[in-house]
């Protein structure tokens, strides 16, 4: 038991280590931007985490290597800590403005930052960010100040690398669909054979599409501030902006079009992009997953189109594909920008329910595993589905029969295919049973008639998906204090799909300690 | 000493993509993106912005084609 705590107690330092790191590189924005005030509440902030790290890390440097429990509690505690002390900037910058600091010139406070004077705000704030899910207790995000705009986007961007390096790195599994990429027959090439330099080549790659995100919505005729914000935001599939209407604040069709592809960029394998930058091109269609990333988000977006143009809101063609495929491609990687406003069109908690609930049939789908996308993950719909088709087909086969089960160029003997399919099945019943349970905790919490079912599940799905779109419940006013903790455990578990947090929670309410 | 051994560069080409256009993409990146925010927009910064993006879909077409 102590061993275990050990081990664990040496990672959670060192990530905490990293997170007041983190915070240290941010001081530069303030100087920047010439928010001064901003310096002593971030320094702060950056103190706290990097001093108990550091205390961790030397009071169990000496533990043993972790093993693939340790990972799923390293994991899952990781989390949970970087969320809570990356709520720190938020609470203090807060309480600076609100108190007024000695020798600093503060702003006028605004209801916005005033918000974050409350702790579960700012721990909700936080945790949106390093879950990349998007959903924010700001109301008007333009009045923040530059210290904390960029705070937000940087947590979704070390959020994204994070949970790349999680389902790639460090619980890659059967059926989770990184070890199936690297297991692949037809491509065995693992992106590098250790865990530091798989991490460092997903940096590369990701630091990469990130500068070529900016400089694309830069183009785009975005400024540049909020191309650096909305360029980190929109790969990592976080979703967070720095303007009041999301991306609808700049109603540009460029700015809409260009956002798409990066978006698709966050929801693809990152061992995919390793082999694509490599000159395989081929990976675009050979691999199972890609192809589906396309297929499914084409006929996802054509079929809210038509019911967007047909029966909806839009009157001409354009306007609907406009909006549309924004929206579809938008929840369906789990990034959560948002075109669909009243300021400029039709808000999408105001589009008919069939849409919304198209919308959120993305959102439970949501991108590759081994990206930065949210949702149950393609690889395992297309397991359930293959793996549901398969065991029907069976009856019509002699009992002697010798069937296997192909995906993604792999042939499954019956032992494997009965292992993966059954590993999808568990993640796709517990997410349906959480998205369930919150639908009704938010039912019974929120003032009954104010919003209808398809809006309620359509939140619901939006936080455990890490997606961030919102039907208007989600607002520091409008989503009472249970419901913020209830939507703090979804975004959780559906970060870090589901079983680490569940592992993690036994073994803490288990008296008697960590596994035995 | 080469251009490889340089503070900044070494860690970068070790970390790095193992490509020499790759990396110096990696390197110039922060170069442009600065460039753009001292200068604004303007013709010369918007034909760099689309140089670089031009340089990476070009070669990253090249090596698939190669290949």
């Amino acid at each position: 038991m102590n061993g275990s705590i050990a081990t664990v107690g040496r990672d959670i330092g060192r990530i905490l280590e990293a997170l007041g790191g983190l915070m240290l590189v941010s001081l530069v924005v303030p100087v920047v931007w010439g928010e001064f005030y901003a310096l002593p509440a971030l320094l702060v902030s950056a103190v706290i985490p990097l001093g108990i790290g550091r205390l961790l890390y030397r009071r169990f440097q000496d533990a043993e290597a972790p093993g693939r429990f340790h990972g799923m509690i390293v994991a899952a505690s990781g989390w949970f800590s970087v969320g809570l002390f990356g709520s720190l900037p938020f609470l203090l910058i807060a309480w600076s403005v609100q108190l007024g600091l000695p020798g600093f010139t503060t702003p006028a406070q605004t209801a916005t930052l005033a918000a974050f004077t409350e702790p579960l705000n700012a721990l909700f704030e936080s945790m949106s960010g390093f879950t990349g899910t998007g959903l924010t207790m700001t109301d008007n995000e333009e009045v923040l100040p530059r210290t904390l705009q960029w705070w937000r986007t940087f947590s979704e961007w070390i959020g994204g690398v994070g949970v790349i390096v999680l389902t790639t790195a460090i619980l890659s599994r059967p059926g989770s669909g990184s070890l199936t990429l690297y297991e692949s027959e037809a491509r065995s090439e693992k992106i590098h054979p250790s865990i530091v330099s798989t991490v460092r080549t997903i940096w590369w790659i990701f630091i990469l599409f990130t500068f070529v995100s900016i400089l694309a919505l830069w183009l785009a005729g975005m400024p540049i501030w909020g191309a650096i914000n909305h360029g980190m935001t929109g790969l990592a599939t976080g979703g967070f902006s720095i303007t009041d209407n999301s991306i609808a604040t700049y109603d540009s069709v460029a700015i809409d079009f260009v956002l798409i592809p990066i978006m698709l960029l966050g929801s693809i394998a990152f061992p995919v992009h390793y082999l694509i930058l490599q000159g395989d091109l081929r990976n675009f269609y050979s691999d199972l997953q890609t192809r589906w990333v396309f297929g499914y988000m084409g006929l996802g977006s054509a079929l809210l189109w038509s019911f967007l143009y047909f029966a909806g809101p839009y009157e001409t063609p354009f306007a609907a594909l406009r909006y549309g495929l924004f929206q579809f491609v938008s929840a369906a990687t789990c990034t959560g920008f948002q075109t669909a406003v009243d300021a400029t069109n039709v808000a999408l908690g105001r589009w008919p329910s069939y849409a919304q609930l198209t919308v959120t049939f993305g959102m439970f789908v949501g991108g590759a595993a081994g990206s930065t996308a949210g949702g149950i993950k393609l690889i395992r719909g297309l397991t359930l589905a293959k793996g549901i088709r398969h065991q029907i087909a069976d009856v019509f086969y002699p009992e002697s029969a010798i069937r296997r089960l192909e995906i993604n160029g792999r042939r499954l003997n019956e032992e494997e295919a009965s292992r993966e399919f059954m590993e999808a099945a568990i993640i796709v019943v517990l997410w349906i049973t959480f998205l369930v349970i919150g639908t009704f905790v938010l039912l019974l919490t929120l003032p009954s008639g104010e919003y209808s079912l398809a809006n309620v599940l359509f939140e619901v799905a939006s936080a455990q998906g890490n997606v961030g779109l919102s039907s208007g419940i989600t607002g520091p006013e409008s989503l009472p204090t249970v419901g913020k903790i209830s939507f703090l455990f979804h975004m959780w578990i559906g970060r870090l799909e589901i079983i680490p947090v569940l592992v993690t929670l036994r073994t803490i309410f288990q008296r008697g300690g960590l596994y035995r | 000493m080469t251009v490889r051994d340089l503070p900044v560069l070494s860690s970068v080409f070790e970390a790095g993509a193992d490509d020499r256009v790759f990396d110096s993409l990696l390197l110039v990146g922060p170069l442009v993106i600065g460039v753009i925010i001292l200068l604004e927009r303007s013709l010369i910064t918007e034909a760099l912005a689309l140089a670089y993006i031009a340089v990476f879909v070009v070669y990253t077409l090249y090596r698939g084609i190669r290949k």
